[in-house]
Formats: C-alpha cells, structure tokens, sequence
C-alpha cells in the first residue's frame, strides 16, 4: 500500500489528551519531590534538588508549546482580568519556594502590594516563572524579583547576581523586541513565548514587550516585560 | 521569603467535596485539605457518585476534575448541580483542568465555576484561590440572592454599596450590575456604565456588553461592529462570537451567522446549545448536510447535559424525512419521545410524525395522525408554544383535515394578534394549500376579534370602571391564554386598582401570573422588569 496515501492523524486531538497525561504526572512528580526531599539525607537531598529543576523545565517546555500552538491557531482563551499584585507576587514565590531552598538562592521580592493590573494570569505567570528558572541557573546566589508601575505600564524585573547575559542571548533578545523571525534552541523557544504573551496584551493603542539587559541592582542578567 | 497565613481557622470548619477520576490525584489533593487543617473531606470518582454525593450532602467547597472518563465531565456535573440546586449560593466551586478552555473561561454566566486552577496544581496555587474565593463569595452572597430572586433593583443597590467601599472584585461588581442593568431593559444606562468603564480600559466584557446594549436598542450594525472588534482583538472570545451570530440571524444574514456559529462550536466543541443552534440555522438555509451533522452532535452531547434538548431530535427527523428516509426519521421521533416525557414533546413529535407520513405518500397514517394531533391541540386548550402550533396547522392542511386546521389557525391568531411575523407564516401556509383568500379572510377576523375585546376593556379602564375591564379582560385570558397584549394590559389594570383601593390578594395573583407568563413567553419583554418593580412599590 502506497504510504502517502496513508491520511495524517489529527494530532490536536492526540495532543490535548497528551497534555491532559502529562500534566497529571509532573504535578504528581513536583509534588512529590516538594515533600519529600525535606526527609532526605543531605548529601541526597543535593542529588535530588536538581531533578525538580528538570522537572520544572519540562513543565514550563509544555506550557509554552501548548500556548503556542493554540495561539497561533486563534483558540487560545486570552483571559484579560484584573489580578492583585501582591497576590500574584506571593504565589509566584511560594511556587518556586522549595527549588530556591534547595539551591541555596534567596529570592527578593519588591512589589507595589495595593496594585491591581489587568493580564492573563496563567500566561504571564508562566513567563515570569520561566524567567526565574533561567535566572536560577545563572545566578550566584540571589534573584530580584520587581513589580511596579511606570509611565502608565506595568514593568516585571527578573534579575540576578551572575555574570549577566552572554551576547548571543542579548542579541536574540533585541532581535526578538524588534519582531525579527528567529529559531535557536531552548533559549528560543523561551524567549518567543514571552514575546509573543507580551504583545498580546494591548491597551488603548500601546502593546506590551520584553527587553534583555545586564546590569539592574546586583549587575547580573535582567529580563524585563512591559504590559500596558 | 513570603510565610503563608494561618489558614487552619479558614479552613477547619469546612467541608470539602473532591471529584477526580485518578486515584493519584485525589489522594494529592486530599494530602493538601488536610495540611490547611481541613478534616471534613469527601472523595468521589466520576459524576454520577457526585451527583449522588451532593443530593444527601452539603458542601463548602467542591474541588472538581474538569476531565473525568468516560459519562459526565466536571462541566456537566457543575451545570446539574446548579440546575437542580444540589449546591447553595455559598457553595464554591472549583474546577482543575489541564488546560484552559474558551468554555471555561468565556462560558455562560450561570454556569460558570468559581475558579478554575489549571495543572500542574501545587499547594502555594490551591490556598490562596481558595481563600480568594471564599472570600469574594462571602461577599457576594446577598447580592446573589438577589439575582436569584430577581430582584433587580435590590442587586443594582447591593453592588453600588459594595463599589463604594471595596476596591477588590470591582470588576465583578461592574459585571453583576451591567448585566442587571441589561436584564431590567434600562439599555441607555447600560451603554453609559460601559462606556464608562471602557474610558480607562480595553476589556473584552465590557465591549462585548457595548455591543449587546446596541442590540437590545436594535442598533444592529453599530453592534456587529463592536462585536467584530472584540473578535479582531481577542480570537477566542466566545461570547462575541455568539453574539455576532445573534446579530447577523437578526439582520436576516444566515449565510454570515452560520458561518459564526461554526466558529462557535469550532472554539466550544463540546456545547449542547450552540451545536443546536448551527443545526437550526443551517436547516433554516436549507444546509442540510451541515444541519444533519449539527442536530448528530447535539443528540451526542446531550446524553450527559442537562441542555439536551428535543429540538436536535425533531430537527434531525424532519432532515431525514427531506432526505427520503422516512423509516429512520420515525426512529428518530421514538426516540425523542422516550427521552423526554413532556406534554409539549409529545404533542411536537406527533405533528412530526404525521409530516413525516405524509412526505412518504403514507396517506392513511398520515391522516390517522393528524387525527390524534387535533385530539391533542383540543385537549390542550391551545396551551403550546406558536411554532408547534404552526407546524400543526400545516399538518392539518396537507392532509386535509379543515375543520382542525381552521380552529387551530383562530386560536394562533388570537393568542398572538401583534406578532406579525407569525400572522405572515400563517398566511405563507395557506397559500401553499392553495388556500391563499381562506386564510387571509381567517387570520383578519380572528385578529379583529381580539382587538375588539381588548379596546372595550382599555375604554372601560379609562372611564373608571376597573372592575368591569378586570373581569372582561380575565376572562378573555381564559380564552386566550398566551396573548401577551391581554396580559400586560391585564396586569397593568390590576396594579392601577391596588393603587387606588390597598393590596388585594385575588388582583395580587392575577398580576403575578400574567408577570410570570410574558415572561416565559417572551424574556426579552422590557415590560417585565418594570412592573415587577410598579408591583413591588404598591403599599400593604
């Protein structure tokens, strides 16, 4: 039988059942390693603390490809409300508390508590977590994490103490804020994720970006998004 | 390093229900409850022991899988829940989903959850959505029980004060209040709350609502084009989209609202109510394939929600009666008629039956059933929505039956004389008959008749003799027990008399019903919304 003829499979199908799977296993995976690593012995808790970082990444690798597909595909539910910062702040802490603990990285938080601002919390929580688990693997031993309203935008900071971005990231991010078309690796993926979450988010005319610098507080990496 | 609250007083005194179908899952979930200081936990497997659970028990909190096998999913459960009022208005309800949906996030109002969490589910997520959530429902609690009563002004009120004073939720409160607004018909004051909100911000609910403000008043194109905006901004808004197919079926543009409420159940494919309304719409163009595929759908869906309806059944039988396939036709409307034991299926599957006869060249069964059809409609004092009534009239025509079809046509005529559209599918029919002067002659005199009573009772009101106009107006109603006319000004003379002379239990009845009847008939009525608040104002 001639094989070309064979018709494709509609994947789409195939792929929300899939994710439905995996998503169940990594939350069990996370789970269990966040409870029981504590009951470790510390020379195994230090083998062990690396396998949440991996499982992580995968979770976030999953996240941004299925936002992905279902945006280019205009079925993504782009849920535009108004979340309280604080709030946002604290879970975004507590989720990547344990990861941190295990690292031997402290994490500080500078945020405007009483600011409300309107995005799609499930997206821009997935970039800023992205973006600490890029800077955790950077970083010496400390993140800053800020949010705060400037000019009418809400502008997130990740920053780290390490010895800042090399310049081929730079560059792929000053490619990116430009709109220019790039593929490269898992730094791409990350970076055209949060690009394109970014520009999502658009208010009364202005769009919002992400930007790569080094410097910021401690003269590390900064990765830094702006949402009107 | 951010320590999370005492949670333990929040949480020990509630009680929990779980649904998941995988055991890994409610174990994880259960393990979280209870490091909150949560005891009272209840775990089920798939919807049906949900179903069971929530008719002997109360919850405070339901965890619920939206994915859960085979049978109902989390979304169904949700819908049965509330619709048979298993859960209170205090009750919350979460569903965890791994991945978000349009139906989720963008479904309809009263059927929404809570919250949703989307997986991986980690403990530092589940606690502060939950204390998020009871929180807002706490305060929400008297103004949904306004909503529920109906009660508009009271909710209209209740949000106000919460505006002024909370900071949180506002969004919420504006949502609850803008649609309240649009509900009670008070579409200018509507438009200006959107507008005002859309001043400082481009928010997809509040242009949608905009566009829904400009349908109301009958704006349609400046609604079809806010509503295209929304679409343009925001893909996979739902709402708009089935807005924007409301607004072309209006305009009279089927082409376009097909090919809108294919999107639709492109981005909701799981939808009861929008797969129906494809089917209707293509079936209305004469699509049938696309019609047949649509009403498969619905019935497919159905077998778990409580919006499964008759009316994909009857529509796929009258397709496949259209496609020569009579035999499966009438399998179909058996069907139909052991799934849903109501008087008023009933008496449609019968009418379509009798079509579907008739169409094969059966004409003894045809007319046997016709026979039964005028049974029915005698029996039912004409108590049925017009469309059944319409489609029997055109049974009683084809197959010859003019006595019936003659009765029924008074009867049309005479509980809906102002509808015009309806007069003019009346007369469409006769003129198939080739009966074109007959019917006209018919529906003008039934018409007038109507009117004739209707005058002498506002006259009599107007020269002061209530009392008279009350009782020819009751028992015009007795006769023609849909017409909407006979009911408002019924209703209206009811309220005027317990103006002048107190509250009267008997008047008091008449008004409700009449109320509660327009309303069914016609939820759009604005009458509706502002005599229930003339009703209200009347002094003990």
């Amino acid at each position: 039988m001639d094989q070309t003829k064979e018709p494709a499979p509609d994947l789409s199908a195939f792929l929300a059942s899939a994710v439905h799977d995996m998503k169940n296993s990594i939350g069990i995976l996370i789970n269990f390693l966040e409870t029981n690593l504590p009951e470790l012995a510390p020379d195994a808790q230090e083998k062990a603390a690396p396998m949440l970082y991996e499982v992580k990444r995968v979770n976030d690798n999953l996240i941004q490809m299925l936002a992905i597909y279902k945006i280019g595909n205009r079925f993504y539910p782009f849920d535009l409300v108004e979340n309280s910062i604080g709030e946002f702040v604290r879970e975004i802490a507590e989720q990547n508390k344990t990861l941190l603990e295990y690292s031997g990285i402290t994490l500080d938080v500078d945020c405007d508590e009483s600011l409300t601002w309107y995005f799609d919390h499930e997206l821009i929580s997935g970039v800023i977590c992205h973006a600490l688990n890029n800077a955790m693997h950077y970083t010496k031993d400390r993140l800053r994490l800020s949010v705060k309203e400037e000019d009418g935008e809400l502008v997130i900071r990740v920053e780290d103490n390490g010895s800042g971005y090399p310049n081929s990231v730079l560059e792929a991010g000053n490619a990116v804020s430009k709109g220019v078309n790039f593929s490269s690796g898992s730094t791409g993926l990350g970076l055209y994720f949060s690009s394109m979450v970014a520009k999502l988010h658009n208010n009364r005319g202005r769009t919002g970006g992400i930007f790569l610098e080094n410097g910021g507080k401690f003269g590390g990496s900064c990765f830094i998004m702006r949402l009107p | 390093m951010y320590i999370p609250s005492d949670t333990t007083s929040l949480f020990a005194g509630k009680s929990f229900l779980i649904i998941d179908d995988f055991q890994g899952m409610r174990s994880l979930l259960r393990e979280m409850l209870k490091s909150f200081g949560t005891k009272n936990i209840d775990t089920v497997t798939n919807g049906k022991e949900a179903i069971a659970f929530l008719e002997k028990n109360k919850y405070d909190v339901v965890l619920c899988d939206y994915n859960l096998g085979s049978g109902k999913n989390g979304q169904h459960v949700l819908e049965e829940a509330k619709y048979r009022d298993l859960i209170g208005l205090a009750t919350a309800w979460i569903i965890i989903t791994a991945e978000k949906t349009a139906d989720l996030v963008f479904g309809a109002a009263e059927y929404m959850p809570d919250d949703y969490i989307i997986k991986p589910v980690n403990e530092a997520t589940m606690r502060s959505r939950l204390e998020k959530v009871l929180a807002r429902k706490e305060m929400l609690v008297d103004i949904e029980k306004a909503m529920r009563d109906k009660n508009y002004d009271r909710t209209i009120a209740l949000c106000d004060k919460a505006l002024a004073s909370a900071k949180v939720n506002a969004t919420e409160l504006q949502r609850i209040k803008t649609s309240t607004l649009l509900t009670m018909g008070r579409y200018d004051r509507a438009q200006q709350e959107f507008e005002q909100i859309l001043a400082k911000r481009d928010i997809p609910w509040a242009k949608t609502g905009l566009g829904k403000a400009f349908f109301y008043k009958g704006e349609l194109a400046r609604a079809q084009q806010i509503f295209r905006e929304v679409i343009d901004g925001n893909p996979a808004y739902l709402e708009a989209h089935d807005w924007i197919a409301k607004t072309y079926e209006k305009a009279g543009e089927l082409e376009e609202a097909q090919r809108a409420l294919t999107r639709c159940t492109e981005l909701s494919p799981n939808s009861v109510i929008r797969q129906k309304s494809l089917g209707e719409i293509a079936h209305k163009r004469g699509d049938l394939e696309t019609a047949e595929s649509a009403f498969r759908k619905t019935i497919k869906l159905g077998q778990f929600s409580i919006h499964k309806t008759p009316a994909a059944y009857l529509g796929l039988a009258k397709i496949c009666s259209e496609n020569d396939a009579p035999a499966e036709a009438l399998q179909i409307l058996k069907d139909a008629h052991k799934e849903f034991e109501n008087a008023e299926t009933s008496l449609h599957v019968k009418v379509v039956e009798g079509m579907v006869y008739q169409k094969s060249g059966d004409r003894i069964n045809a007319e046997k059933v016709s026979k039964e059809v005028a049974g029915l409609v005698k029996a039912d004092n004409g108590h049925r929505a017009a469309s059944i009534m319409l489609e029997a009239a055109q049974l009683f025509l084809a197959t010859g039956n003019k006595e019936a079809a003659e009765s029924i046509t008074q009867t049309i005529v005479k509980n809906n004389h102002e509808n015009t559209e309806l007069l003019a599918q009346l007369n469409d029919l006769y003129d198939q008959a080739g009966m074109s002067e007959q019917g006209e002659e018919l529906v003008n005199k039934s018409r007038q008749e109507v009117i004739a009573i209707n005058d002498r009772g506002v006259i009599m009101a107007k020269e002061g003799k209530l009392d008279e106009a009350i009782h020819l107006l009751s028992e015009a109603r007795t006769m023609l027990p849909d017409n909407k006319r006979i009911m408002i000004n019924l209703a209206n003379m009811a309220a005027m008399s317990m103006r002048q002379n107190g509250k009267n239990s008997e008047l008091m009845q008449i008004a409700g019903e009449c109320l509660r009847q327009v309303a069914q008939l016609d939820p759009q009525e604005k009458w509706c919304a502002q005599f229930q608040i003339a009703l209200d104002a009347i002094p003990d």
